[in-house]
């Protein structure tokens, strides 16, 4: 297997409250292979819409992922939608199983959602991931 | 009533409540026949450095880790208050207010307060993410929540907001900003 064979990326998704945009990178995140243009929800009815277009929007960009050359991503996910999955975000987990459903490889899954702070902020598991 | 103001650091809890605090306390005074409701003001990060209520230090992050129970504790039995705080949602209230800011504007109102680069940036972040409003919606519910965005608006505007949503003027709202675009 020569190493074009075994190329790998890092898939960095954002999920928010009605929304999830995900970009695709080499290893070393400076140069972007593809670009979602966002999955967002509709309002009316993001518990249905929301999933649904986050893996819409990962079947597309596995496409042009896998036209580049990569055959497996990192994940790394920022946002709620990841973390909370009753939650009414999109969940990032949609969007992984829909890469993983298209023949792409899937690697370390990482969470780097943001805390919340000033002088205080929530321990870890309530608020502070 | 217990009304709970969150929001990321930097949206203006603190000047809004600031205002709602003595426009109550003049209100008593001027006994205009309003049915302003009679809530004390509780700045939660005040109570937490007062009492000693964390468990440890995030050094990292320069930010003392709340100590939700004691906190809880310390609440029980104060029924009539807004409490102020990014972790208000995180405690039992009827009403839960989630303040919005453009994440580009609440990093410049950060720095301007004196904050560190690292610290502005991270709670501008969150912002952007929706990370308070998601879960304040999962711990109280669609029906419980008030978002109200206060990018280019006074903190007066804000107060009377805040004063609606306590007197029962408002509709629960939520998820009505999508701020991803500061990320991407
Ligand atoms: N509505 C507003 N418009 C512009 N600046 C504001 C507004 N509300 C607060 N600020 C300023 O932004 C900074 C953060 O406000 P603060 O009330 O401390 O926020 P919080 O308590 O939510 O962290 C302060 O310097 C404050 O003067
Ligand atoms: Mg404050």
């Amino acid at each position: 297997m020569s190493q074009d064979d075994d190329k790998w990326g890092i898939a960095h998704v954002h999920a928010s409250f009605n929304n999830t945009v995900m970009t695709v990178t080499d290893l070393t995140g400076a140069e972007t292979i593809a670009k979602s243009s966002g999955g967002t929800a509709v309002k009316q009815n993001r518990d249905e819409a929301s999933p649904y277009a986050a893996m819409q929007m990962a079947e597309s960009i596995a496409e042009e992922v896998k036209a580049a050359g990569i055959t497996g991503l990192h994940v790394r996910v920022r946002g709620p939608g990841g973390n909370l999955q009753k939650s009414p975000g999109p969940g990032a987990q949609a969007t992984i199983r829909a890469l993983a459903r298209s023949g792409i490889e899937i690697g370390r899954i990482e969470d780097v959602t943001p805390i919340p702070h000033d002088g205080s902020r929530a321990p870890k598991g309530k608020g502070g991931y | 009533m217990r009304v709970a103001v969150t929001g990321t650091p930097g949206t203006g809890k603190t000047t809004a409540t600031e205002l709602l605090e003595s426009r109550l306390a003049n209100s008593e005074s001027d006994d205009e026949g309003e049915a302003t409701p009679a809530l004390d003001v509780i700045h939660l990060n005040q109570v937490l450095e007062d009492e000693g209520l964390y468990t440890e230090v995030d050094a990292d992050r320069d930010s003392k880790i709340a100590d939700l129970e004691a906190l809880a504790e310390w609440l029980d039995g104060r029924d009539d208050v807004v409490i102020e705080s990014h972790l208000a949602h995180h405690f039992d209230a009827d009403r839960i207010v989630v303040l919005r800011c453009h994440p580009e504007t609440l990093e410049e109102r950060l720095r301007e307060r004196g904050e560190t680069d690292a610290k502005a940036a991270e709670n501008a972040e969150s912002e952007a993410l929706d990370v308070i409003l998601s879960e304040a919606v999962e711990e109280h519910g669609l029906e419980s929540v008030y978002e109200i965005d206060t990018t280019d608006r006074d903190p007066e505007a804000v107060a009377d907001d805040l004063a609606a949503v306590a007197a029962g003027e408002r509709e629960p709202s939520a998820g009505e900003v999508d701020f991803m675009g500061y990320l991407t």
